[in-house]
């Protein structure tokens, strides 16, 4: 199979703490994953071994490298926004593409430059001489001009407004992505990218709660809202969930067919931050 | 990878452009002060003046030559004083600002490696900066030659003759060129512990590169009673043995006194008699020092590779 990033029994610790536990997945190639965890779950520790920002135990390759040891090999393939805002702020913009463009053997500058014109991103500015949004901008638009396998966004669009939010998703779809390139998403604004996710994984406790493809998840949850002695019956069928909406009961099932639920309410596919919220409950308990 | 060394190099010099505006104060000041005193001594010693040079030939070409090497001398100790001091806080700041800004997980989601990185400041500070500084002498050295070839013209000398047909440039440039990278090698561990400490430190470097530097010297003072760290550190820099022995009786000599112009030895007023390259690659300090700064540059590129900036 055509996996780009392979993962066995891996783990990062940090003194006592476990910041990835013994986590093992793959990722295949053409795919666009989320990887969605609260704060301090393991995430951006997860992230950063696959960038080969840091060290790990266990078996960890991506597109066929040792991210830690081949880092530089691994950054002409893959490239990663790891934090909005980490552009230096004394650079000219002109100079940034300079930069890359005599690094980076597969960064195009007339691309870069031509999303740059969709903006009000100047060419003689500073970093430090525009807004947030305009550094994301920047950002983005050097990340989108490098030909690479396997792209990282880590919070993306953190501290921009709704509407640059949608067109950035929308042109990473339309211009971006294709079968040989690979997305990793992580955000904390999961709505906005769950209709454009393949895949999706949970982290928390640096363990893997749920990884599972977007269809699989429509097949294996349902959302059934319902009340009064349906409430009743539907709970004899083991929820994993419960909650209360305008004097409903909101439960969610896991590998329960529809045709036991059918009937006791109406049925829905859960949405993922819904899902997400359960999946966590359930492991705290 | 020369594509990319030349690529990281001019990226040191976008950031830190106190390596070209340093240079440049200083040739500002130097050549202000030139005026300052042609205007003002040639004012009120007119006769002095022209006499230092040699406009009413009073003294022989040697003399002549010896007055313009020590002027040159003169305008271009401050580049070397500059030089030390930009050279402290590039080479502190190099590691430690890209930290500080977290722009370092920008520059390292690129395909350059922690070495290549590291080993392109430190060919900023060894190489680049005295590059820079050599060139603001030479300039230098020029514009304050047209403004006393211009004073001394309007004086009534003969200032091809006189000023221009007496500079050596080539010895001038060539023994200042020696000493500036053999001081360069010579303070290299120093460089390759401003990069360690800029690298590892997570506060104030300037106060821990200096701290242990101070406090080392006074435990081995207290407890040893034996200062070789103080010695090999704070004494270093007068230690360096690129200069030939000066033969000072030469000088004093009140048989042979300096004035007398007929008797003026010519090698005297050559800098590179006064330079031994060959002692300086022989001596076993100059490589002990580099290895230092290689070892020094190594922990550096190492606490860059490993160290989690989360």
């Amino acid at each position: 199979m055509t996996s780009l990033v392979t993962a066995r029994n891996v783990s990062k610790h940090f003194g006592s703490v476990r910041a990835v536990d013994n986590v093992s997945f793959e990722i295949e190639k053409g795919r666009i994953l989320g990887l969605i965890g609260p704060n301090g779950a393991g995430k951006t520790t997860l992230l950063k071994a696959m960038l080969g920002l840091t060290d790990c135990d266990g078996d960890l390759s991506v597109i066929g490298l040792d991210p830690f040891r081949q880092r530089k090999q691994l950054m002409r393939e893959i490239c990663f926004i790891a934090d909005v805002a980490v552009l230096p702020r004394w650079i000219k913009v002109s100079q940034l593409l300079d930069y890359v463009e005599a690094v980076h053997p597969n960064f195009s500058r007339s691309r870069a430059e031509e999303l740059l014109r969709q903006t009000k991103v100047q060419s003689g500015a500073k970093v430090k001489e525009l807004s947030k949004g305009m550094v994301t901008q920047l950002h983005l638009a050097i990340i989108m001009s490098i030909d690479a396998k396997l792209l990282v966004l880590d919070e993306p669009t953190l501290g921009l407004d709704i509407l640059f939010r949608k067109e950035f998703y929308a042109n990473l779809l339309t211009d971006y992505f294709d079968e040989e390139r690979t997305i990793l998403i992580t955000t904390h604004q999961v709505e906005e990218i769950e209709n454009l996710l393949t895949d999706i994984m949970f982290i928390n406790d640096g363990k893997i709660l749920l990884d599972s493809t977007m269809e699989a998840l429509g097949e294996r949850y349902v959302e059934l809202m319902t009340s009064g002695e349906n409430a009743q019956k539907a709970r004899g069928l083991g929820p994993v969930s419960e909650s209360e909406m305008f004097g409903k009961s909101v439960m969610l099932f896991e590998g329960v067919s529809r045709e036991h639920l059918e009937g006791l309410g109406e049925l829905h596919i859960p949405s993922v931050a819904d899902l997400f919220v359960a999946k966590i409950k359930e492991a705290r308990k | 990878m020369i594509g990319h060394y030349i690529a990281l190099i001019r990226r040191e010099l976008w950031e830190h452009r106190s390596i070209f505006v340093t240079p440049i104060a200083i040739a500002s000041i130097v050549t202000l002060g030139t005026l300052t005193a042609l205007v003002f001594v040639g004012d009120f010693q007119r006769e002095l003046n022209l006499a230092i040079f040699g406009a009413q030939n009073v003294a022989g070409e040697t003399e002549r030559k010896a007055v313009l090497t020590g002027l040159f001398l003169g305008s271009s100790w401050l580049f070397l004083l500059g030089l030390g001091v930009l050279t402290v806080f590039y080479a502190l700041d190099s590691l430690y600002a890209e930290r500080k800004d977290k722009s370092i997980l920008f520059w390292r989601s690129l395909p350059v490696t922690d070495a290549e990185t590291v080993i392109s400041k430190l060919l900023t500070a060894l190489v680049v900066i005295p590059a820079v500084a050599m060139i603001g002498i030479m300039a230098t050295h020029l514009v304050n030659l047209v403004v006393t070839s211009i004073w001394v013209s309007s004086k009534g000398g003969d200032a091809g003759m006189l000023i221009w047909g007496s500079v050596s440039f080539l010895d001038n440039w060539l023994a200042m060129i020696i000493v500036l990278f053999a001081i360069s090698i010579w303070m290299s561990p120093f460089v390759g512990w401003f990069l360690f400490v800029s690298a590892w430190t997570k506060r104030s470097p300037l106060l821990m590169a200096f701290l242990p530097l101070v406090l080392i010297p006074m435990i081995e003072g207290i407890f040893l009673r034996s200062a070789h760290f103080a010695e090999a550190v704070w004494g270093r820099a007068a230690m360096i043995p690129i200069f030939a022995g000066i033969d000072m009786e030469r000088f004093f000599d009140d048989d042979n006194p300096m004035q007398s112009a007929a008797q003026m030895p010519e090698d005297m007023v050559n800098l590179l008699s006064h330079l031994a390259p060959g002692k300086f690659f022989a001596s076993i300090d100059v490589w002990i020092g580099l290895v230092v700064c290689g070892l020094l540059t190594t922990a550096a590129i190492y606490v860059r590779r490993y160290r989690d900036e989360s």
